[in-house]
């Protein structure tokens, strides 16, 4: 680890690991059900929502794992993030050349780095990657656990720690963005929805730092919120919204002008439906 | 011997020969006249009688009355003046004798009220009605008769005025004439004397205007006058004369219009109404009457204060803007700027344009898909629902009042709606309607079963006295039913349960939405303060008032005979209950049933037959005790006595609303029978069940009907309801999103028998004199096109198709269209630096590299919508005028060889062709044109939809979808364009902005839009009259406008020859084109179409 002039740390990213315990309230199984499946090398999709946890409890559990394996957090197995757009390509993954004077040199990926350390690669919003890209994971996620590298000709075995988890939104599926089967059909499936009012509540309050009233005002909304999608919003307001708006008045900013900023703006720009929103937050919050 | 009885004797005998009475009359008037004129005189006047008795065939009867009147007259007019008079009346009898009669008659009446100089002047206007025909003679003799009435009211000079009028209908009509002239005297009589002159120059202007009316004014003018404030009648009638001096026929009309609308306001505003009026008069004498006339609709929006911004907004159109037409729009309410300015100022709130946003308020509370609707909508059900002014609910929708005026302030108002809402979400929200029966609450236990136990048995043991044998009960439909059914007096618990509900939704909301606690509190104490006198209630009602009264947070309110305290401390200790967190509508119910014990005991009688029963304020004892359900041991009272009243619920506060838990459980219920019940009372209910509810229940209000109309009343509910619950749930709205409707078996076999579905659209019209649209002035109706056969398709397909072919190969060409990137080619016309580089590396590092480096840009996908719109008017019925066939013996006309036999085969060839071909009109071309073009689209795969239009006024713009944008083509859209026939006019602009409309809806990136007409736009009521061709040509010019404004790329193809000259103008810069040859539209339209789109 480097620490830079301007007191950045600079680190690279198979080193990355998660020392603090994040914030993360279990909603369901799903600590247990992804406990297992890193035991037994099963890969793991997470579908849900925007800001409905996923990344969070991906972090939330690469700290856990590491606890219960009992390692120290230095040489823990670290956290890969890749979030993935139209224009990934296999390279960008997997390691590419780079010219170094008249010398070329090459440079692991990702997905490499992830394979070679043992760690948890976390590919982000995978339907957002190019088809051909997401192939590349197939050997990856079954029983041989092998990266192929094309272009050095060489087989990457994966060590042991390395888990492979993705996350998607089925939100806004369409023909065009959805997971092929081949891909899909390669990973037990941990469904995140918002959490329920009470559990939200205490989430806002742990996270932004307000008082319990507040956060339970806020997590009423939300579930108000919720029930206009598909009836005038694509999708409902997200748990991390909620903390914004939450911030924002545990900061001293009145509760009907944060909820406007943060959630109700953030949310859609259809006037019509702002309005809507702007009244039910305006009925909660006096 | 005396002179008068000489001349008596004299001329008697002639006397004689005109008429029995002759004689008398002159000896009689002799008699009295002698006394006063000298010999000579008397002989004189005796003479000038028997000449005026000569004079003609019935003149005697004149001189009967000159007889008569001498010795009266004589007083006034002396013996000089006689002979003036006896002139006068001899040269009227020149004329008429009938009509020198009636002047001579009317002569001593007249003379109390003219100087005897004015006497020549009076006899020469009726001498002037007389043009000597009998009408006319009758109507100057009817003059003479009625001037000493019409004198009365009026000095001679205004009587002249008024017979130049008369004069003036003469030219019209004798009839009319005296009819006016007839009833004068009475009308005049009853016209104050300062309004008179006024009102004869308005009846002067009216009769210049349109004759017609005259009878109309004179008739119902003083009656109109009669509600006009006294003092500002005149200057009513001055304007009124002033505007029709301008508007010409439109003056009596819109007077009688502004008359009847000053009547209806306050008699002290009629001054600054005229005021104002007279303002606007002098710029545009028709918008000061159209003021008038929207006065009183003004004033139900607005306030005195706002109605004069109001006002002056027109003004200044008037006067500043110098736009009469565009001030007479505002004031008759045609206009935008006048709609826009008194929704701005108005502190109302219409439902209408709040609709939207309470629906998805009420959606994102709920959670549920309800629709938001006016009350109005749910009494025309005829469900059981009759109050079209407050909020309710039937348990899937908000019912709201079409507006809200509760307070002067609009954000207050709209607060109002909001409440509304809140309340009736609140109902579903937290289970109003869920009552489930025998279930204990949260703080009361359930007691209901056991008092079914106990009635039951009372029931059996009474049974068991009279001897009969007991019959099982209906089972109650219901669990709300079967609760109601346990209490004798269904009203007062309905009543009961009503104020214990709402009072637990209230604290439900204000414990949730701490946003809106404070409008719930304003509106309770709103509702408190309005609460009917509880002095003249019976005690039993007071009790129930008394309740509502405390549930509306306003215990100080509270009027108790001290008597009677514990009563009701023990009452509002329970209600206390249904606030606490936590309630249910179980509690609700245990609550209502326990007062209801309590309520029961106390007789309806009214305060004042109680002896020491005052109503007395008991605030301190009832706003201290413990929520805590009633002992059931307060009964040692004495109860007061006296004459029972009818029990009668208190009214429901407004926010509140109708309250009825058994009608929604019911229809809740036949809901999910209807849907297949896989509830677990799903059993079917009896027909016998549900009468029994209905007729038991106390939701509905079944007093007016008698035994017999109480069947009918019932049965007709019964369909009603039975027709509800197969109505789908729900807001309609959200089903416009799905994709089909559900498959309820609607099988094409169906279909024809369904009535025809038909959604309507309101869209405002441009109004080129106002400068300003009317709002929501045409109402187009969208409803999915009749199906014909697939012939006419296949057979144009057939016809065509060499044309078919060459526009579907020339569509196929222009595919290709917008630019799509393609990356990693090994050719193409832009090199990409990162691959180029990874390129090098690869190479250096010399693994295989892949020089796929190369970037292009492709024409790919098209992204183009495109709606035709087809003119359906009636005059695309005409048949196409086809050059005249004429025989051109094969190839050329040179070549006629004259021999007869090639042109009887020409012939024959010809008739045959006639025979299978009927004449082909215009919309025969439409429906070709828009096959070949189906085709071409087809191939080319751009989007787009079919329309036509048609209709009948500004209501009924017909609108009818062929292909929708987003459907696919289909057998059915073929059976559609089959039926594309002639209907009615062509109202343009409406359905070219439901067009953009739906091409708004639509989401690509070129849109286009095409008309196919056949003349030019026109349709009832399209202008100002029936000829005026302007209005419609500038509104279509606006709405196609409308349409480049909304990214659209209009056009216009019309077979109108002549339609160069509007198109022109409507089209301005608009691409349009006048297909000359009709017969080739057909081949034409695609050809325009791959121009358009290619642009």
């Amino acid at each position: 680890m480097t620490t830079g002039a301007a007191g950045f740390q600079q680190i690279a990213v198979e080193d990355f690991r998660i020392t603090e315990e994040p914030f993360y309230l279990p909603i369901n199984d799903e600590v247990e059900l992804f406990e297992t499946a890193y035991r037994d090398k099963i890969p793991v999709l997470l579908k849900g929502p925007t800001g409905a946890g996923k990344t969070r409890f991906v972090e939330y559990m690469s700290w856990r794992l590491h606890n219960r394996e009992g390692r120290g957090h230095e040489e823990g197995v670290p956290l890969i993030t890749v979030a993935c757009h139209e224009d990934l390509t296999a390279s960008d993954l997997v390691g590419r050349y780079l010219l170094e004077g008249d010398a070329t040199k090459w440079i692991d990926g990702p997905i490499a780095r992830a394979v070679k350390n043992g760690a948890i690669c976390y590919l982000d919003e995978i339907v957002e990657a190019r088809k051909d890209t997401t192939v590349l994971i197939h050997p990856l996620t079954d029983y041989r656990r092998l990266l192929p590298v094309e272009k050095r000709g060489e087989l990457l075995e994966a060590a042991d720690g390395f888990l492979l988890v993705m996350s998607y939104n089925p939100g806004y599926q369409s023909a065009l963005k959805d997971l092929k089967h081949s891909t899909r059909q390669r990973f037990i499936a941990i469904e995140f929805t918002y959490p329920p009012r009470d559990q939200e509540a205490v989430i806002i309050e742990r996270e932004s730092g307000c008082t319990a009233d507040a956060a339970m005002e806020l997590a009423k909304l939300a579930e108000k919120v919720r029930n206009l999608k598909e009836h005038g919003l694509g999708e409902g307001v997200s748990t991390r919204l909620l903390v914004y708006a939450g911030k924002l008045i545990a900061a001293g900013i009145a509760p009907r002008r944060a909820c406007q900023v943060a959630i109700v703006w953030a949310l859609t720009d259809d006037l019509e439906v702002q309005r809507s929103i702007e009244e039910v937050v305006a009925s909660i919050f006096e | 011997m005396t002179r008068a009885a000489d001349l008596s004797l004299e001329f008697a005998d002639e006397l004689r020969g005109f008429g029995a009475s002759l004689p008398e009359d002159f000896a009689a008037a002799a008699t009295a006249l002698e006394p006063r004129l000298s010999e000579a005189r008397l002989e004189d006047w005796a003479r000038a009688g028997m000449e005026l008795a000569h004079a003609s065939l019935r003149s005697w009867e004149a001189a009967a009355e000159y007889f008569r009147a001498s010795p009266v007259v004589i007083d006034r007019l002396g013996e000089a003046g006689m002979t003036g008079w006896v002139r006068l009346a001899s040269d009227l009898s020149q004329k008429s004798s009938l009509m020198a009669a009636a002047f001579l008659k009317s002569t001593p009446a007249v003379l109390d009220l003219l100087p005897p100089a004015e006497l020549e002047a009076w006899s020469q206007q009726g001498e002037r009605l007389c043009r000597g025909n009998w009408k006319s003679i009758a109507l100057s003799a009817l003059y003479f008769q009625v001037s000493p009435e019409l004198l009365k009211s009026m000095p001679l000079p205004s009587v002249n005025r008024l017979i130049d009028i008369i004069d003036q209908l003469t030219e019209r009509s004798y009839e009319l004439a005296t009819n006016c002239l007839e009833s004068s005297p009475a009308i005049f009589a009853a016209v104050a004397p300062a309004d008179r002159e006024p009102f004869l120059n308005f009846a002067r202007a009216v009769t210049r205007a349109s004759w017609a009316d005259t009878r109309l004014y004179f008739e119902r003018g003083p009656k109109m006058l009669a509600a006009i404030a006294p003092e500002r009648r005149t200057a009513f009638l001055d304007l009124a004369a002033r505007v029709t001096l301008d508007v010409g026929r439109q003056g009596f009309p819109l007077f009688a219009d502004a008359a009847q609308s000053l009547a209806t306001m306050p008699p002290e505003t009629h001054g600054d109404l005229l005021a104002f009026s007279s303002r606007l008069a002098a710029g545009s004498p028709g918008a000061a009457m159209e003021y008038l006339k929207s006065a009183p609709f003004i004033r139900t929006r607005l306030t005195p204060e706002q109605m004069v911004r109001w006002s002056d907004m027109g003004a200044q159109i008037l006067e500043a803007e110098h736009n009469p037409e565009g001030a007479e729009a505002y004031f008759r309410l045609e206009s935008q700027r006048a709609e826009e300015m008194l929704a701005a100022l108005s502190a109302r709130v219409e439902l209408q344009s709040v609709n939207g946003l309470l629906r998805m308020y009420a959606k994102a509370l709920s959670g549920e898909s309800v629709a938001v609707m006016s009350s109005e909508n749910l009494v025309d059900r005829n469900i059981g629902w009759v109050t079209s002014s407050g909020p309710t609910t039937e348990g899937t929708s908000i019912y709201l009042p079409p507006f809200v005026a509760t307070f002067e302030d609009r954000e207050e108002n709209f607060q109002v709606y909001k409440v509304f809402t809140t309340h009736q979400t609140g109902r579903m929200e937290f289970g109003s309607f869920a009552y489930v029966f025998d279930a204990p609450g949260e703080h009361a236990p359930a007691k209901a079963g056991e008092r079914e136990a106990r009635i039951a048995a009372e029931r059996v043991a009474r049974d068991a006295i009279a001897g009969v044998e007991s019959k099982p009960a209906v089972e109650a439909a219901t669990p709300m039913q079967r609760f109601f059914n346990l209490f004798a007096e269904r009203p007062l618990i309905l009543g009961i349960f009503t104020v214990i509900e709402d009072t637990r939704v209230d604290a439900m909301t204000a414990r949730e939405y701490g946003g809106i606690r404070r409008s719930l509190r304003h509106l309770q104490s709103h509702e408190a303060q309005h609460r009917p006198a509880i002095e003249t209630m019976g005690l039993r009602q007071a009790y129930v008032e008394n309740l509502l009264r405390a549930s509306l947070g306003a215990p100080e309110e509270v009027r108790w005979p001290r008597s009677m305290q514990q009563y009701m401390t023990e009452g509002l200790a329970a209600l206390k209950l249904a606030e606490l967190e936590g309630a249910t509508v179980q509690d609700s119910a245990e609550i209502a049933a326990a007062i209801y014990d309590i309520a029961v005991r106390i007789p309806n009688v009214s305060e004042s037959s109680e002896a020491d029963g005052k109503f007395d304020t008991l605030a301190e004892e009832f706003t201290s005790m413990a929520p805590a359900m009633p002992s059931g041991e307060s009964g040692d009272v004495e109860m007061p006595q006296g004459d029972e009243m009818d029990f009668e619920n208190p009214p429901q506060p407004e926010f509140r609303g109708d309250f009825k838990p058994e009608l929604v459980q019911l229809l809740s219920r036949m809901k999910q029978m209807q849907e297949g019940g896989d509830s677990e009372d799903g059993e079917a209910l009896t027909k016998e069940q549900l009468m029994e509810l209905l007729q038991n229940s106390a939701e509905l209000d079944l007093d007016d009907f008698s035994q017999d109309e109480l069947e009918n009343q019932l049965g007709m509910f019964l369909d009603n309801l039975e027709k509800e619950a197969n109505a789908p749930t729900g807001d309609p709205e959200d089903d416009a999103n799905g994709n089909a409707l559900p498959d309820g078996g609607k099988g094409d076999a169906d279909e024809a028998d369904l009535p025809v579905q038909i959604d309507w659209f309101y869209y405002d019209e441009w109004d080129f004199r106002a400068s300003d649209y009317r709002p929501r002035w045409a109402r187009v109706g969208e409803r999915i096109s009749q199906e014909g056969g697939s012939d006419f398709y296949e057979e144009t397909l057939r016809r065509y198709h060499g044309l078919v072919m060459e526009t579907r190969r020339q569509f196929e060409m222009m595919r290709p269209e917008s630019f799509k990137k393609y990356k990693r080619l090994e050719d193409g016309d832009e090199l990409d630096l990162d691959l180029a580089i990874e390129f090098q590396i690869d190479k250096r590092a010399g693994i295989g590299p892949q020089a796929r480096i190369y970037n292009r840009r492709n024409k790919i996908e098209r992204d183009v919508a495109v709606a035709f719109l087809l003119d359906m008017s009636a005059s695309t019925d005409e048949e196409i005028e086809k050059p005249r066939q004429r025989f051109d013996g094969g190839d050329d006309d040179k070549d006629f060889t004259g021999d007869p036999r090639q042109y009887f085969q020409w012939l024959a060839a010809r008739r045959a062709r006639n025979n299978t071909e009927p004449p082909k009109r215009i919309i025969d071309l439409e429906k070709e044109s828009t096959v070949l073009i189906v085709e071409a689209l087809e191939a080319i795969g751009d989007s787009y939809g079919i329309y036509g239009f048609s209709g009948y006024g500004r209501d009924n713009v017909e609108f009818h979808v062929i292909k929708d944008l987003d459907e696919q083509m289909s057998e059915r859209v073929k059976h559609r364009i089959d039926k594309i026939e002639p209907i009615r006019s062509t109202r343009m602009g409406p359905a070219i902005r439901h067009t953009i409309h739906k091409l708004d809806e639509f989401a690509a990136k070129v849109k286009i839009l095409i008309l196919v007409s056949d003349g030019r736009p026109q349709d009832h009521g399209y202008g100002r009259d029936r000829t005026e061709k302007e209005y419609a040509v500038h509104d279509t010019k606006q709405a196609l406008l409308e349409a480049k404004h909304s990214g659209i790329t209009p056009f216009l193809i019309t077979v109108d020859r002549e339609g160069h000259d509007y198109l022109k103008q409507m089209c301005d810069d608009i691409g349009y084109e006048v297909v000359d040859e009709i017969e080739s539209l057909p081949r034409r339209l695609p050809t325009l179409y791959r121009h358009l789109a290619a642009d």
